[in-house]
């Protein structure tokens, strides 16, 4: 594949230098937080600047993460949708499992780069945790990680092996214990420990330039998507792009190079948990009464009361469980650029049961909500459009929830005869 | 009318004391027990209090008063009911109160309809320290605050920068509230130990008195703060005294606590 020298592209979406996506964005937090704030930025840029940056960044993502990750036709798949031709973007198959390891690469080292001891993240579903966990070995730094309680249980293989890679996981017992509690816990360390602690933040959320940041980290995705089709399959670009959209950085990082591309199709799919008729049974935050507020340092759109306060929000799947969604996305859903659709707990069952035994890709459940929308949409596409999942990671992390909502009889005798012992 | 603020500030210099601002999160325990810690509170003499409008993600507060925003929400408490404690209290105490409370609630409320319905109120003061200067341009809450005759009241840290210093001493009014350590909100045994000369160096951009809160919760705190600082904050202390003391006994725990300050 050609070789990608640069990352760092420029969008008619970006923000300003404030960090504000026509308004949404920008930079919220207390006095504490904005000389760390300020302090990144710079770092963050100069950093884009010098090429030694970008060269180490590619030496990491080709030779340690297992960079470029697949493009993969799947066949079988489009032969059973009788539609358009579906092509898999299988971040599964990067370091530790997920896209998270692209911007936490990206991040630490930054991190080094300033001369910080010690990472700090906050996760949900685990992945990003176990990405912080990973380079934080790699790169000899300190490391604690903040883990709702409700995903600390449900994701518990990942809790263990970010205790084995010597991090310290923390449960967040405030609020309602998911990812944007542990999102707040971790913004309360760092307030307490600016100095040597470096917030290597999940998704593109945040104050800025946390969303810029993050979002040019993942770019790497879709840059690849774009040379893949041509040089692979002689496609010049797709027609449509799918991606799952929590905090929304695996998303952004597959859109951004097709952004100021009018013609192709891009969908962000949110988590419609057991329906989005009513608030705390799902996390879609753009299908009904969409609310603008300022949480966690930025302002976008949040589930909320009529008062303000965040609400609980339920997803099968941890990743998507949160209650805010990233301020460009926010913008990009102003423009109508992209298109937010969302897929229930059930049809994202479904989709993982179709991918695994059609293609042989276990998928996070996360993603298991982009190929839940595929389905639904390759089948009303004629044959030649082309269609591109980001499939954002694998689902080895999910076996307990996979487990448990197929109500498999061996694993739970299995569990069982496990306790006994 | 000249704002209660000023007034108790130059009460203060008068009497040549440190000022005493004290914390409530509304509707913690109950809004009725809320009520009567704040007309406990006046009694015993403090000099400002500072009414918290419970939010759900408390994003600078430590663990005590996070607590105490989740009871409130839980106990069902409404914007509005903040707004009727503050019109009833107001009218009953000489001394300023103030909100205090995360930007997204004034937000949702409406940024100009906030300000306007707090003055209505009785407020004297907002100290919202998620919403910094750089916001102002697109939010305007300084603006509509000083409209309104309620002191935007800036919140700085031993973080901040001469540059940053400078350009909230230009527009700050009342006084400053600085954050005495790094970290979240919390009583704690010890005052850090840069805090003489970050104070010293606050003066040298802050004409106007100096607050001084997170982690004071005794009475050797307060002496060392004397002719350094103006105003000592007593937030989650009282909270914590409290929650410590058996029901019916709490009031009065606080009272003794308050005094001997
Ligand atoms: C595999 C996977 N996909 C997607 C997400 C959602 O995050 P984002 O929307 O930032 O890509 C997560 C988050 O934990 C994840 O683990």
């Amino acid at each position: 594949m050609k070789k990608i020298k640069n990352i760092f592209i420029k969008t008619q979406y970006d923000s300003d230098k404030q960090g504000h996506f026509n308004g949404l964005g920008g930079r919220y937090v207390p006095e504490m937080l904005i000389p760390a704030l300020e302090e990144l930025e710079k770092a963050y840029n100069q950093a884009k600047k010098d090429p030694q940056f970008s060269d180490d960044l590619m030496d990491l993502f080709n030779n340690y993460a297992g960079r470029p990750t697949p493009l993969y036709f799947a066949k079988n798949l489009t032969e059973k949708l009788k539609g358009a031709k579906i092509y898999i973007k299988n971040e599964g198959l990067n370091h530790t499992g997920a896209h998270k390891m692209n911007h936490s690469l990206g991040q630490a080292l930054l991190a080094k780069r300033m001369g910080k001891k010690r990472l700090i993240a906050e996760t949900g579903a685990g992945q990003h945790g176990l990405a912080t966990a990973t380079v934080a070995a790699k790169f000899g730094l300190k490391c604690t990680i903040f883990m709702g309680k409700v995903d600390y249980e449900r994701q518990r293989p990942n809790v263990f092996w970010m205790e084995q890679l010597g991090a310290q996981v923390v449960p967040v017992l405030h609020g309602t214990q998911r990812l944007k509690d542990a999102v707040t816990a971790t913004l309360q360390d760092w307030i307490t420990n600016v100095d040597d602690s470096y917030y290597l933040l999940g998704s593109v959320l945040g104050p800025h330039p946390y969303p810029s940041m993050v979002r040019d980290f993942q770019t790497i995705v879709g840059l690849e998507v774009k040379n893949q089709l041509q040089e692979i399959y002689g496609i010049d670009k797709p027609d449509y792009i799918i991606a799952c959209v929590g905090g929304g950085s695996n998303a952004i990082g597959i859109f951004n190079p097709f952004l100021d591309d009018a013609k192709i199709k891009l969908i962000g799919v949110e988590a419609g948990g057991k329906g989005i008729q009513k608030i705390g049974n799902h996390a879609a935050r753009l299908q009904k009464n969409q609310k603008l507020g300022v949480v966690e340092g930025y302002k976008s759109y949040f589930i909320q009361d009529s008062d303000g306060q965040i609400q609980n929000t339920h997803s099968i799947s941890a990743g998507l469980d949160y209650s805010g969604i990233g301020p460009q996305h926010g913008r990009l859903f102003q423009k109508d650029r992209v298109e937010y659709k969302y897929a229930t707990d059930k049809e994202v069952i479904k989709a993982f049961k179709l991918l695994a035994k059609s293609e042989g890709i276990i998928p996070a459940l996360e993603s298991a909500h982009a190929v839940a929308y595929a389905i639904k949409l390759a089948p009303k596409l004629s044959k030649n459009k082309t269609v591109v999942i980001n499939l954002s990671g694998r689902g080895d992390k999910d076996i307990f929830i996979v487990a448990e909502a197929l109500k498999d009889k061996k694993w739970q005798d299995f569990l069982e005869s496990k306790v006994k012992k | 009318m000249k704002n209660k603020i000023l007034t108790q500030l130059e009460k203060i210099k008068n009497r040549n004391r440190l000022g005493i601002m004290t914390h409530v999160v509304v509707g913690y325990p109950s809004l009725k027990q809320c009520r009567e810690l704040i007309l406990k509170m006046a009694e015993v003499g403090v000099d400002f209090i500072e009414l918290q409008i419970p939010f759900s993600d408390p994003m600078a507060d430590g663990p005590t008063i996070m607590k105490a925003n989740k009871k409130a929400l839980d106990n069902g408490v409404k914007v509005k009911d903040a707004f009727a404690l503050m019109k009833d209290l107001s009218s009953k105490l000489e001394i300023p109160l103030i909100f205090m409370g995360y930007f997204n609630t004034i937000f949702n409320y409406g940024v100009k309809n906030f300000c306007k319905d707090a003055n209505k109120a009785g407020c004297s003061a907002l100290i919202f320290p998620d919403i910094p200067l750089e916001e102002e341009e697109n939010e305007n809450f300084i603006k509509f605050a000083k409209q309104n005759d309620l002191i935007p009241i800036r919140v700085l840290s031993p973080a901040s920068t001469k540059e940053r210093l400078q350009k909230n001493a230009q527009i700050a009014e009342g006084f400053v509230y600085f954050v005495g350590r790094k970290g979240t909100t919390g009583a704690k045994s010890g005052l850090d130990k840069k805090l003489d000369q970050n104070l010293k160096n606050l003066r040298k951009y802050f004409k106007i008195p100096i607050a001084v809160g997170f982690g004071i919760s005794d009475k050797s705190h307060l002496k060392s703060l004397k002719n350094k600082a103006d105003i000592a904050v007593i937030g989650s202390a009282v909270l914590d005294i409290y929650n410590n003391t058996s029901k019916g006994k709490a009031l009065k725990a606080v009272e003794k606590f308050l005094k001997k300050l």
